[in-house]
């Protein structure tokens, strides 16, 4: 079997977008940290269990971003990907997935995976399109929100179970090559082991250039960034913890709500 | 050239669901701009009423389109863009909607905006209002490359009118049968949580909480409420803090108690989707920036770890004043 693994590299949950000047993107300060898309590093995971269970299997890493997404990849072949690659671009602006989509599909050109994971959607952006998109240009089936995932090598098709709406399930065979958009409860992502550490430091990772094919815009465009309108009151209590709780308390009483 | 809006019903079981008539208000605010006439198009027959509100109806008629597949769904939508020759395609996000919406865009050269909250016009343009920066700032989209597809979120827009006036409906009969999808099975674990479903006061867990051993914090604050239960978002979940029968958001329960308390939830809007109706909502969290502000009355920003045997201090000390 031949997986490749499309991860993308995120910025911790609590840093602070900063929106530019002309309102239509925003970037984050230089000291944030950034880590592997927590659903793409369970479908690094879940590549990582196929292996165990059909030896011989190879495991592709890519990712699309500027040189800070090395790390994120070189965390992965610290998990037990096999290679790495880097898809580098440093457009420090919104990237459409129908490009993102098409990038993936040109790298996937002649390599023959049999399998292509990644998360079901970003932890940042939670646009969840380039997994589907990627599959659809490459002519393949896919299946988002995949609960559970198992290879039947010998038919030539994997059988997924996805997480429906309200508490439904689906499962179904999809035939091979496929791709799957996993859910984060399919699995609980290991911790590099360290002789996969040490064999990560000699790891090289191809780095592609692909700012200069970058083609013409003709997708959709983010026109304007702005805060969030409140929903609601989001009234703040100040003071000290203990004023706080106080204070909360009485409110909440006041509602007859304790 | 006349606009044409094509709109992809939510299906169940042979039904179409309710929020099938979202799609159709938010149809009918593009086509107050552009004049647009708005198609339904419902893959597989249509059990209930043979109409859509507000819509002319398409049904595409195939054996194969039972229930939903994304192979079914996406070859129903692109032989009714061919029909239609839709400039947007509106369909909901839902497990099936964010399934096959970035293919059929994919495939028709178009574009794709998903999980929309909203849209506004200036200028004689629209754009499309989704959230993103994890849930942090709204991002507002436009496109000059159609077709359009656009997935909507539940709840985002109010039902259209269903006294409204149903438009013709067209049957076209074809034979769509999935090619590379086989032996689809449907199930329904036994999710059900009669605490939960019952509860007046929610105490709901995020990542935040940190570790397993916080939980009983959780519980403790509980315990200061009657009718209470606890919650917790996707993430609280997925590392085992939380059973998933307790599982708050899109893909989890939707709850609507007199008092949700959200504990270290940063608010993505697949949680957002499971407790905005709640009448009263705090939120306890480190992050000022967090989403989750945005949706609460009152907000605590605060460690976790202090706040709440701080809350559970009080509120003991202030049961024992009125026992006394």
């Amino acid at each position: 079997m031949k997986i490749l693994v499309c991860i993308k590299q995120v910025p911790d949950a609590e840093s602070r977008p900063m929106i530019n000047q002309g309102r239509t993107w925003a970037g984050y300060a230089e000291k944030t940290t950034y880590w592997i898309n927590r659903f793409d590093e369970h479908a690094v995971e879940e590549a990582l269990r196929i292996r165990e269970m059909i030896p011989g299997t190879k495991i592709d890493i890519v990712s699309i971003g500027p040189e800070r997404v090395k790390s994120a990849i070189k965390r992965c072949i610290e998990m037990g990907a096999d290679q790495g690659f880097h898809l580098y671009d440093d457009t420090m602006d919104y990237l459409s997935p129908s490009l993102k989509s098409q990038l993936i599909v040109d790298f996937c050109h002649n390599r023959e995976y049999d399998l292509i994971l990644t998360g079901v959607m970003s932890e940042d952006i939670m646009s969840g399109q380039t997994g589907p998109m990627i599959a659809a240009r490459l002519g393949i089936s896919s299946a988002t929100s995949v609960m559970k995932l198992e290879v039947n090598a010998a038919r030539r098709c994997i059988r997924v179970e996805r997480e429906l709406d309200s508490g439904r399930r689906c499962s179904m065979d999809l035939a091979l090559p496929a791709l799957a958009a996993v859910q984060s409860g399919i699995n609980r992502p290991r911790y590099p082991s360290l002789s996969n550490v040490m064999r990560a430091k000699n790891a090289e990772i191809t780095e592609i250039k692909c700012t200069a094919g970058l083609p013409a815009p003709g997708y959709e465009t983010v026109e304007r960034i702005q805060d969030i309108g409140s929903v609601r009151a989001g009234l703040r209590l100040e003071g000290t913890t203990e004023e706080k709780a106080s204070k909360l308390w009485q409110m909440l009483h006041e509602k007859s709500l304790i | 050239m006349s606009h044409s809006i094509m709109i992809m019903c939510e299906k169940c079981g042979g039904r179409i669901l309710p929020v099938t008539y979202e799609l159709v208000s938010c149809a009918a605010l593009i086509a107050g701009l552009y004049n647009s006439r708005i198609t339904a198009v419902s893959p597989g027959l249509v059990t209930d009423a043979d109409s859509v509100p507000g819509a002319e109806l398409l049904v595409i008629n195939s054996p194969g389109l039972a229930e939903y597949t994304c192979e079914g769904w996406e070859r129903a939508a692109l032989l009714a863009a061919e029909i239609i020759a839709p400039d947007i395609i509106i369909i909901a996000h839902t497990s099936s909607g964010y399934d096959y919406a970035p293919r059929v865009a994919a495939l028709l050269g178009g574009c794709c905006i998903t999980s929309v909250s909203g849209i506004e016009f200036s200028e004689g343009k629209i754009t499309y209002r989704r959230s993103g920066f994890h849930g942090k700032l709204d991002m507002l989209y436009g496109t000059s490359n159609l077709p359009l597809v656009i997935t909507v979120l539940p709840g985002a827009f109010s039902a259209y009118d269903h006294r409204a006036k149903p438009g013709m409906t067209r049957f076209i009969d074809t034979d769509i049968n999935p090619v590379f999808t086989s032996n689809v099975q449907f199930s329904t674990p036994d999710q059900s949580n009669r605490e939960l479903e019952q509860a007046e006061v929610i105490i709901s867990a995020g990542n935040g909480i940190g570790k397993a051993e916080n939980l009983q914090m959780i519980r403790d604050m509980a315990s200061c409420f009657i009718r209470s239960a606890i919650a917790g978002s996707r993430v609280a979940c997925d590392k085992g803090w939380i059973e998933y029968s307790a599982q708050v958001g899109l893909s989890g329960k939707k709850v609507s108690p007199q008092l949700y308390v959200a504990c270290g939830i940063s608010g993505a809007p697949q949680h957002i989707t499971g407790m905005k109706d709640s009448k009263t909502v705090v939120s306890i969290n480190r992050d000022p920036e967090a989403a989750i502000s945005r949706y609460s009355d009152i907000c605590i920003i605060e460690e976790l770890e202090r706040f709440i045997p701080e809350f559970i201090r009080v509120a003991k000390t202030y049961r024992s004043h009125r026992n006394e």
